[in-house]
């Protein structure tokens, strides 16, 4: 793999996980801010391919395992709080449930 | 490995954890709980001691476990633990006698409100630990920790009734009576401890013996100083006998059986340093027996038990002072656990007897107590026996023999000595038996209402019911002590390294024939009617003796003379008048009995509160400039520089920086949306931030 292309990759990782930041702050549905939050691991997660390919080395896939559980298990919860929210008060907007700081 | 001796630091540790546990109070322990954590810190270290003299009497007895150590210099600052034959067997006597206290108080303080019991117990845990400490002690400094802690506990514990005002005087009597001794101590030590560079006891007393004998003389009586004020020896015994408004419990641990005799304990510990100076071992030896006579002579005219059981211990450890001062300290330590349990058995059973009772600590409260507590009175009597000391039978005649064996031995001066040690073993008699005799007297049928509510109104909680076996079990093991320990008075010497003194027939004799002169005496005294009056009016001290007669004369006379010599012209009529009628006062307060307290009264407390009052110019009119200087000095420092950090400006400060914070807070708290977006965009501001600030950092 070429420098060239590293850059490249690490450029387009950036901009997923730019794309994943500006989604979570301009959404306002829960849903979709969720699926904004899987692009900004997805964007870290190819960085770290690139990365490893680059410097042959095993530990960027080793990340990339780490990053796909993580991302697993912030989905399990997301989604898990999104029910509730949507089945037990009707929410789909997420300011509309800033009352928790009180 | 570890090192067996680190079970000494386990001796002191249960007590003092107790006692931080009791004296903070997390968790508002319940009653049952303050009472179950007493016990446990009070008997705890008896079953630490216990491996120990197993060690001790196995394999080697000589072990140190240090602590901490400085150095700077030559010279060496070890903190540390020692187990030798003396400490073994003195620890284990304190935590034996301690852990029959202690569980006596269970039962005997139960009728204290909850705050109070606390206090007490958190207390009594601390002088176990204190007093552990500073018998277990490798070094001086942790010596003096426990001697000075042992004195701060006594204080609280004796001024433990704090809605007394004679109880909290008499606290305040024995810390500054106590205070004053223990500067003769503390000096004492420092200069051994500046001519042996350490502080290591094993190192100090061998360096002790071998310097220039101008300093040995001067160290050794220091030593001797401080050990006859703790000990209440004359002439510091006055606090004693007061010290006796604390509770019985208290009275038995730290005023009779371990604390008191620590003075003792302390003169065998540097015994190597106070014999080598036949100069100073003769004074104490003439103190001790002085004491000893002064003691029992005093004990036999007492109306008030505890009284009479403090003179008893005044006179007791005078023997012990006299036996080192002998040249046997073996003996005294003998002595010292011999007395620990039956003198604790005395207090613990008059104080149940007189418990049952309406008439306070009086020798009046003893009527009737063979139906009223017969275990206590059964328990007393062999208490009193091994104090009177009853040939063979009891404990207290091995030990005390071993004295008098040991006096008698002394050449001329010995003789001498064992006359007087001989007397007052027949005075002790006397007045051990005297409430005996007291007792077997049949109750007074009817008590005035005024007594009663009297006595319920100095908080004396008397109860009818019977003690438990909370009571009952640590009087019959005392008593069995008491009784039984003789046969452990020959091995303890010899186990301290000496051999136990060996008289010859015709004095063993005629002391074994002492105690029950004693016995039939105080029996005369107390069933023979005129006598009974007469030592009544002995007692209550009506008229002036002849000893406040001399005392008038040589004493407040020329003070008198003298005040009205360096007053001069200046003294007007009415000052001398009053003068005249202080004087009068005086007299008549000392004609009341209080005769060496009274002394102490006119020659130091008197002088000194009327030389402040003079020098404040509280008197008014002789305002004198340069006595006044220094308080005028102290009060505008005081103003200058207290005042204006009292509690008010410093608080008033502090609350208006906090109010200032309000404003803040608003600010913050508006930051706060709720909103999960404001929260990443605050989160991302944030990490950028931190990546700008690595970047900028690690610029090259």
């Amino acid at each position: 793999m070429s420098a060239t292309t590293l850059v490249l990759l690490l450029a387009l990782a950036g901009g997923i996980f730019a794309t994943g930041f500006f989604g979570l702050l301009a959404r306002r549905a829960i849903l979709f801010q969720l699926i904004s939050l899987e692009m900004m691991l997805a964007g870290p997660a190819l960085a770290f391919l690139a990365g490893g390919a680059f410097h042959g080395s095993q530990q960027g896939q080793a990340m990339f395992i780490l990053i796909l559980i993580l991302a697993a298990a912030e989905v399990a919860l997301g989604l898990a709080l999104y029910l509730a929210l949507r089945r037990g008060a009707d929410v789909e907007d997420s300011d509309t449930i800033a009352g928790l700081k009180h | 490995m570890l090192s067996p001796y680190l079970l000494l630091l386990l001796v002191p540790a249960p007590p003092l954890a107790v006692f931080l546990i009791l004296g903070l109070d997390p968790f508002f322990l319940r009653r049952k709980a303050v009472q179950g954590l007493a016990l446990l810190g009070g008997i705890a270290p008896f079953f630490a001691m216990l491996p120990l003299l197993g060690l001790c009497l196995g394999t080697e007895c000589r072990g140190v476990m240090p602590i901490f150590t400085l150095v700077f210099g030559q010279s060496e600052v070890a903190l540390a633990l020692l187990l030798d034959p003396m400490s073994t067997l003195v620890g284990l006597t304190v935590a034996a006698v301690g852990a029959m206290v202690m569980t006596y108080a269970i039962d005997y303080m139960s009728d204290a409100r909850i705050a109070d019991l606390r206090r007490f117990f958190a207390l009594m845990n601390l002088f176990l630990a204190a007093m552990l400490t500073m018998v277990l002690a490798g070094d001086t400094i942790t010596f003096f920790f426990g001697w000075e802690l042992m004195g701060l506990c006594s204080f609280f514990l004796i001024a433990y009734n704090t809605g007394l005002p004679q109880a909290v005087a008499a606290g305040r009597k024995a810390f500054i009576i106590t205070r004053f001794a223990d500067a003769f101590l503390l000096a004492g030590l420092l200069l051994l401890f500046l001519e042996a560079n350490s502080v290591r006891l094993d190192v100090l007393i061998p360096a002790g013996t071998i310097m220039t004998e101008d300093r040995h003389v001067v160290i050794a009586l220091l030593l001797l100083a401080g050990a006859l004020g703790k000990s209440a020896q004359v002439p510091f015994h006055t606090w004693l006998p007061s010290a006796m408004a604390g509770p019985t419990p208290v009275s038995a641990l730290l005023h009779s059986a371990t604390m008191v005799a620590a003075g003792a304990f302390m003169l065998a510990r540097f015994s190597p340093i106070v014999m080598s100076e036949p100069a100073v071992q003769a004074i104490a030896a003439i103190f001790g027996v002085g004491t000893a006579a002064f003691g029992a002579l005093s004990a036999i005219f007492q109306a008030d038990v505890k009284r009479l059981l403090a003179y008893s211990s005044i006179s007791q450890i005078g023997f012990m002072v006299l036996a080192v001062g002998l040249g046997a300290p073996q003996v005294a330590i003998a002595h010292f656990v011999v007395h620990a349990m039956f003198k604790s058995l005395l207090f613990l059973a008059a104080g149940d007897i007189t418990h049952g009772s309406d008439l306070g600590t009086s020798m009046m409260a003893m009527r009737g107590a063979l139906r009223r507590r017969p275990i206590a009175f059964v328990t007393y009597v062999a208490g009193a026996s091994s104090l009177a000391g009853l040939p063979f039978v009891t404990a207290g005649w091995w030990s005390k023999e071993a004295i008098l064996a040991t006096a008698w031995s002394g050449g001329a001066f010995g003789i001498l000595v064992w006359v007087v040690a001989l007397l007052t073993a027949t005075c002790t008699a006397i007045y051990a038996f005297r409430p005996v005799f007291e007792a077997l007297q049949p109750e007074p049928e009817h008590l005035s209402r005024a007594r009663r509510g009297h006595a319920v109104a100095l908080d004396l909680h008397y109860r009818k019911r019977w003690g438990s076996a909370f009571i009952g079990l640590p009087l019959v093991m005392l008593a069995s002590g008491s009784l039984l320990g003789g046969v452990l008075v020959g091995p303890i010497i010899r186990f301290l390294g000496a051999e136990p003194p060996h008289p010859s027939h015709l004095p063993e004799l005629v002391a074994a024939f002492a105690p029950f002169v004693g016995i039939a005496t105080a029996a005369a005294l107390t069933f023979v009617p005129s006598l009974a009056a007469a030592v009544a009016g002995a007692r209550d001290m009506r008229r002036p003796t002849r000893l406040d007669r001399k005392f008038q004369r040589w004493v407040i006379e020329p003070y008198v003379r003298l005040v009205r010599f360096l007053a001069g012209n200046r003294m007007g009529a009415r000052a001398e008048a009053e003068l005249e009628l202080r004087h009068v006062q005086i007299v008549r307060w000392l004609s009341r009995g209080a005769r060496m307290d009274g002394i102490y009264q006119a020659l130091f407390v008197r002088p000194f509160v009327n030389t402040v009052r003079w020098l404040t110019g509280h008197r008014g009119g002789t305002v004198d400039p340069v006595g006044t200087l220094p308080v005028t000095l102290a009060q505008r420092g005081m103003q200058a520089l207290v005042t204006r950090l009292a509690h008010d400006r410093f608080d008033r400060f502090w609350m208006r920086s906090a109010n200032r914070l309000v404003r803040l807070w608003v600010l913050a708290s508006a930051l706060q949306t709720g909103r999960s977006r404001d929260y990443a965009l605050g989160a991302a501001l944030g990490t950028a931030a931190l990546l700008v600030i690595a970047w900028g950092t690690t610029w090259n």
